[in-house]
């Protein structure tokens, strides 16, 4: 019996572990796989999320260019030819064209090419049985055009072989390159990542990043914490309203609170009033300056953090006997004594909490800054979050790119388990968490 | 130092705990509050802390007014019914917590502490933190910590509750040597009436906020003056009688019992009375005949307690030494010593 309880308990413990297993699996690894499968690949509106197609565009013809293609080729993929072959003869009778005259064009004409359409219609125009009216010959016409511009093949082989016919000798690889590039659908590729870290952009936004979560999360944990330890002190009468009081951040759908703080800051917003008054500069503080704008930013995600700061750091406080506050006060220590001595070391662990629950949320959240400054003025408080955001979801261009966007949330991701690896070593979170307390 | 408590009354929310209560605590001396469980023991202590504010009243350490003074200016040592160690910090630290504050030299901390710690026997516990101490043990940190700066006012709030028997007896001893050695005024909070009568100058016993006695240990032995604190000293307790005044004794009459009031003048006849007889006042020994039966006895090695059932119902306990046995439902015709037996009013005033 006794032997066999060891292997009971780790059974037990298994149990106990599984919905969390179940829980992390669901709502942590499959969205950050995911975003991981996303982020190698192309994804765009453009592109579409399921297969595509081969097309040659104009606009692929101009980068292929800039890609360095020779112009010949580009100059030719750009013709139309004309071949008079079985395909083009079922297209024109197909069309209507007159019995006739495509009997009088298999005949006479039959395997022979055109580069240009003058020069066909010139050769049509002296067949005896040619319409009279010069628009039934340009459809006639039109049914031996070859062209691949804005053609869609289904297949690679297709337009492999659309190209090899339309292009006489061809650069080594060309067709291979323009096959590969006229691919509509997405591909795997690595370019997000490469070209995030050549970006210029990326810089400042990790520079605006860093600024806007040490700031805000200072704020969080600081007035947080000053305010659950006034409101400890406060007479129970007192403490309560001012819990409520700033509890309505939190509590305030955010896009009421967002337009809450637009009616404080805007032009003739509450602070703007003031400041006329005052004779102090008046202007949309939300959107009229950057440092403005950053005070803003910060404060609105401050004191959403800041309230969840409090109400954790309260229920932390009323945990501490009331007899060692007392204790502490008969041994001599003034009241800020007991803060720094008695309060504040038995807080570690939810400070440990709000800091890195709070880093990990400023670092992954948008919402208030899209609602509120939208990442401006020009971009100077447009965060990483935000950034990925725009990218893949939000973009005035029209244009989401789904692997971009996945690119930089899955950077988030990297960044906040690295985080939370520094954290819990910063803060020697397995000596908090170590023997259970119950004995198996 | 001495300290005294003036007209003191102290409410919480609508609840009068103590009302108007007077006590001086003399220089030097070490004074119990005995009393149960509720009386406001902890509440007095708090008081002269400066933990809890007095609603009315003065509170003076020799003439000095501290009434207002906040406990960090007070200089009192505190021990607390639970300890109240700092879980953070480890026995030095807790114990270096009030010359930590003070701002002493590390030196100077160093030496005090181990010498505290020496004292009351912790030297080689002063890594650890409270959590991995014994009930014990965090009381005696409890009370280096609280003679760690050398207060003019020492304040214990029963701090032998956890100890055993040898440790208790010993840590005792210890807590009276300290006192008497650093001439310190204290104050002892406790429930055991031995350990008041054992270590104390004087006991003051207290009921429902108020202070009934105040004397010292043998005075207030042989000398209650009510009912209650009768009742509250000696193991085993005081049995009580209930009777009428006639002809100058207390009497019951259904079992035929007289016992003379001897110098006690001026009872109306029929005047409803309580008579305390101590256990070792009433055996085979005696002036007053009683007759009963032995309906408990207890073996306690030394000594045998026995508690014999009178006609009537009522019992009376009686304590004698060890050798001859009797035995549970023997009838026996013991005698009460009418010398020491204390007559109180129905209401429990001695007369
Ligand atoms: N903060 C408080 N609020 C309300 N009532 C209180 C408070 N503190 C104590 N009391 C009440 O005051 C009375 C005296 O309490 P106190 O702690 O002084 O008792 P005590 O004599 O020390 O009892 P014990 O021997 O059980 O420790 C009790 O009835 C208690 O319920
Ligand atoms: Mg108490």
């Amino acid at each position: 019996m006794r032997a066999s309880s060891p292997y009971r308990a780790n059974l037990l413990g298994l149990a106990f572990m599984t919905p969390a297993m179940v829980l992390l699996l669901g709502f942590f690894f499959l969205p950050v796989v995911l975003t991981s499968v996303f982020a190698f690949t192309n994804m765009s509106t453009a592109t579409g999320i399921s297969g595509g197609s081969y097309v040659v565009t104009g606009n692929l013809l101009r980068s292929l260019t800039d890609e360095g293609l020779d112009a010949k080729t580009i100059d030719a993929l750009g013709q139309s030819s004309y071949v008079i072959d079985q395909a083009g003869l079922e297209k024109a009778r197909a069309a209507g064209v007159d019995a006739k005259f495509i009997a009088e064009i298999a005949e006479r004409l039959k395997d022979r090419s055109f580069t240009s359409s003058s020069a066909f219609e010139r050769e049509l125009k002296t067949l005896p049985s040619r319409p009279t009216r010069i628009r039934d010959l340009k459809i006639a016409a039109g049914a031996f055009e070859q062209s691949v511009l804005n053609v869609r093949y289904a297949s690679r082989g297709e337009m492999e072989a659309a190209l090899s016919h339309m292009l006489e000798n061809p650069p080594e690889g060309a067709i291979e390159k323009i096959a590969t590039a006229s691919y509509t659908g997405w591909t795997w590729t690595t370019d997000n990542f490469k070209n995030l870290a050549i970006a210029p952009d990326t810089w400042r936004i990790i520079g605006n990043t860093v600024f806007y979560v040490v700031l805000t999360l200072a704020f969080n944990v600081f007035v947080g914490l000053f305010l659950a330890i006034t409101t400890f002190y406060l007479p129970p009468a007192g403490s309560g309203f001012f819990s409520v009081l700033w509890l309505l951040p939190r509590i305030t759908p955010v896009v009421l609170y967002a337009v809450m703080w637009k009616w404080f800051t805007w032009e003739d917003g509450f602070v703007f009033n003031i400041a006329q008054d005052l004779g102090l500069p008046a202007f949309n503080y939300m959107k009229g300056s950057v440092a403005s704008a950053w005070t803003v930013v910060i404060l609105v995600n401050g004191f959403v953090g800041a309230s969840f700061g409090m109400i954790l750091f309260s229920g932390a406080l009323k945990a501490i006997l009331v007899q060692q506050l007392w204790a502490s006060e008969v041994d001599g220590a003034s009241r800020w004594q007991q803060i720094r001595y008695i309060i504040l070391p038995q807080m570690r662990w939810p400070i440990l909490f709000v800091t890195s629950y709070q880093t990990l949320s400023l670092l992954s959240s948008y919402e208030q800054i899209w609602l509120t400054t939208n990442g401006g003025p020009g971009s100077t408080t447009t965060i990483w979050a935000l950034e990925a955001f725009k990218t893949a979801l939000n973009n005035y261009t029209g244009n989401l790119q789904y692997g971009l966007g996945a690119a930089m949330a899955l950077v988030l991701v990297a960044v906040g388990l690295v985080l939370s690896i520094v954290y819990l070593r910063l803060f020697r979170f397995d000596e908090m968490m170590s023997k259970p307390k119950i004995e198996f | 130092m001495q300290i005294s408590i003036r007209n003191f009354t102290k409410t919480f929310d609508t609840t009068t705990v103590i009302d108007d209560m007077n006590l001086t605590i003399r220089d030097g001396e070490m004074l119990a509050l005995l009393g149960p469980s509720g009386c406001g023991k902890s509440t007095t202590l708090f008081t002269i802390s400066g933990i809890h504010r007095m609603d009315k009243g003065q509170l003076m350490f020799g003439d000095r007014d501290v009434s207002g003074l906040p406990s960090q200016k007070r200089n009192v040592g505190v021990v607390f019914q639970n300890y109240a160690l700092y879980p953070h910090m480890n026995v030095f630290e807790n114990i270096a917590f009030p010359l930590t504050v003070r701002k002493d030299a590390k030196a100077d901390i160093d030496r005090e502490v181990r010498a505290i710690a020496a004292l009351t026997h912790i030297s080689e516990l002063l890594e650890r933190r409270p959590g991995q101490l014994s009930g014990g043990q965090q009381q005696r940190v409890a009370l280096a910590r609280a003679l760690v700066r050398k207060p003019d006012v020492l304040l214990l709030d029963e701090p032998l509750a956890n100890l055993d028997a040898k440790l208790r007896l010993e840590m005792r001893s210890e807590i009276r040597r300290i006192q008497l050695e650093t001439g310190i005024t204290a104050v002892l909070v406790t429930h055991d009436q031995v350990e008041a009568m054992s270590m104390c100058d004087r006991i003051a016993i207290m009921k429902k906020g108020e202070i009934v006695q105040i004397d010292t240990p043998a005075d207030m032995y042989s000398n209650p003056r009510t009912s209650f604190v009768a009742g509250f000293l000696g193991n085993p307790p005081i049995s009580f009688l209930s009777g009428i005044a006639m002809d100058s004794a207390f009497s019951i009459a259904p079992i035929k019992l007289r016992v003379p009031l001897g110098s006690r003048q001026g009872i109306a006849d029929g005047t409803q009375l309580k008579l305390g007889i101590r256990p070792e006042h009433f055996g085979p020994e005696g002036d007053i005949a009683v007759q009963g039966r032995i309906a408990f006895a207890e073996t306690q090695g030394r000594e045998n307690l026995y508690d014999v059932a009178l006609a009537d119902g009522s019992v009376l306990r009686s304590i004698q030494p060890a050798g001859k046995i009797w035995a549970v439902g023997e009838p026996v015709r013991w005698h009460i010593d009418s010398k020491s037996v204390f007559v109180f009013t129905d209401d429990g005033q001695r007369l």
